[in-house]
């Protein structure tokens, strides 16, 4: 790759760039900054849309009542609900039961405390997901 | 050596009142360990550092699942490329993991007001400075932390183009994320290094163990076996997954080649710019020449995920194939075998 084909596509990482090897005019290895390729985006972008599409499934879920709020805030962290069971320090079988919306609601406060420091959320919005269709909903 | 390095630099002031130079580099673990070094005084580039450590590898784990996808990996596992340099290089580093995260964190404060400039190994989701469409649950991101600011703490992160503030709330977590290869809160720097380290026998024992790797190991997925695996697997997977899945498998390894700060081509075009600076080095034409083969693969890995990119963009309408993208696999894994066999006998021939 040669200085002049360091892809600068486009705006892809939100303003930053990342670094990338290439040849100067004297043969010579250089780091140069990037903006952003094309073909990285459509990459990356089935991997984003995937979990985005997969993420507002859940949240239509919870709005009807088959999964409790626990798993969308699981999801929108990219958890799993093992990861999330050794962050909260609860055991993956009664991380797993906490998905039914009916046991949900009736998790004592010191629990549902745990949950919502290991998803860095509040209590109160670890009981909701949003009611509307926002995007990917997962910025801090 | 330097000239391959500097392209932006960001001066910082340390806490004990050395300038530090943020230097832009592709990969995490490599540019952390440079900088590290470059502090204690060693001038040293990260792609040096990259071929030093054996960072150089290529690996595809059909069995091992990550996020529902098997592993594809070009670099060497996390957390080996970092003490390898310093075994290599004569240097001695603190090293430390903490369970507790109050520990940890006053244990960072201390090492700060010591005077270190302190590696961390963290979750990469947790950093909210990301871009956003960067941050997934990976337990090995490297960073390094120059001082305590307020709220937080400013942070030489080598894959940005300049340093940053991360608040304490947004570090503790990154430190003692729990999941895969957890970090533990793995904090590290440098105690003392070998002024004048032996790089030229550094630089062969890096060469001599990643042509192992890639060559020798008696392992079905490694190296160039795993390579020629994977593209053979690439030209089976619409017939054997159905075409979305395919190209959900296609799409993560062009990711794992492009997008995880490899400096472009999955590591390849770091590793020519390491054998750039080996050729000088030695005064070497023939490791001069085995760069630019080196850039020439590449340019066909490059060509791979252009065509992958097309595959999955077009959803089969378009001219480019799974075979075609297999294909491409195949040359580059019979131009690197060659490659590392002839490496493998400059090595030898080069005294230290």
């Amino acid at each position: 790759m040669k200085i002049t084909e360091v892809p600068q596509d486009i705006t892809f990482y939100e303003g930053e760039r990342r670094a990338c090897y290439a040849l100067n005019d004297e043969g010579k290895y250089v780091i140069v900054p990037s903006t952003g390729w094309e073909y990285e985006e459509v990459v990356n972008g089935l991997a984003v849309n995937e979990l985005a599409a997969h993420l507002e499934e859940t949240r239509k879920e919870v709005l009807v009542g088959i999964r409790s709020p626990l798993f969308y805030h699981m999801e929108s962290r990219q958890m799993n609900p093992r990861i999330l069971a050794k962050t909260a320090g609860i055991a993956v079988f009664r991380v797993k039961r906490h998905f039914r919306p009916e046991i949900f609601a009736r998790l004592k406060p010191s629990l549902l405390a745990r949950y919502a420091k290991a998803l860095a959320l509040s209590v109160e919005g670890l009981k909701i997901v949003p009611g509307k269709r926002d995007g990917r909903g997962n910025s801090k | 050596m330097g000239e391959a390095t500097v392209s932006k630099m960001n001066s910082e002031i340390t806490v004990s009142g050395r300038a530090f130079i943020h230097q832009h580099a592709a990969h995490c673990e490599s540019g952390v360990t440079a900088a590290l070094f470059r502090d204690k005084g060693v001038e040293i580039s990260e792609a040096m550092v990259f071929g030093i450590g054996s960072g150089m590898f290529f690996g595809h784990l059909p069995f091992i699942k990550w996020v529902g996808m098997p592993i594809t990996t070009f670099r060497s596992r996390p957390r080996t490329l970092f003490p390898k340099v310093a075994k290599r290089l004569g240097g001695k580093f603190f090293t430390k993991e903490y369970r507790n995260a109050q520990k940890g964190m006053v244990a960072l404060r201390n090492a700060l007001s010591d005077g270190h400039i302190v590696g961390l190994t963290t979750n990469i989701y947790w950093l909210s400075y990301f871009p956003n469409r960067f941050r997934f649950q990976f337990n090995g991101h490297n960073i390094i932390v120059l001082r305590e600011i307020k709220n937080g703490f400013r942070v030489s992160d080598p894959i940005l183009d300049h340093p940053v503030d991360c608040s304490t709330e947004d570090l503790e977590r990154a430190r003692f994320a729990r999941g895969p290869l957890e970090p533990k809160g793995f904090m590290y720097w440098a105690e003392t290094v070998v002024e004048n380290p032996d790089f030229r026998s550094a630089c062969l024992t890096g060469i001599k163990e990643s042509c192992y790797m890639m060559l020798r190991v008696p392992f079905p997925f490694i190296g160039i076996k795993g390579m020629r695996y994977l593209a053979k697997n690439i030209i089976k997977s619409p017939d054997k997954l159905g075409f979305p899945e395919a190209c959900r498998r296609l799409a993560n390894v062009v990711r794992m080649q492009e997008e995880v700060g490899t400096g472009g081509a999955g590591f390849r075009f770091m590793y020519a710019a390491f054998l750039q600076e080996a050729a000088e080095l030695f005064g070497s034409d023939e490791l001069a020449e085995l760069s630019q083969e080196m850039t020439a693969i590449g340019d066909i890995w490059r060509e791979f995920a252009v065509v992958s990119a097309r595959v999955v963009k077009q959803r089969g309408q378009s001219e480019e194939t799974f075979a075609k993208a297999g294909g491409l696999m195949l040359i580059s894994a019979g131009r690197e075998e060659q490659l590392f066999k002839d490496l493998d006998k400059v090595a030898r021939k080069l005294k230290a």
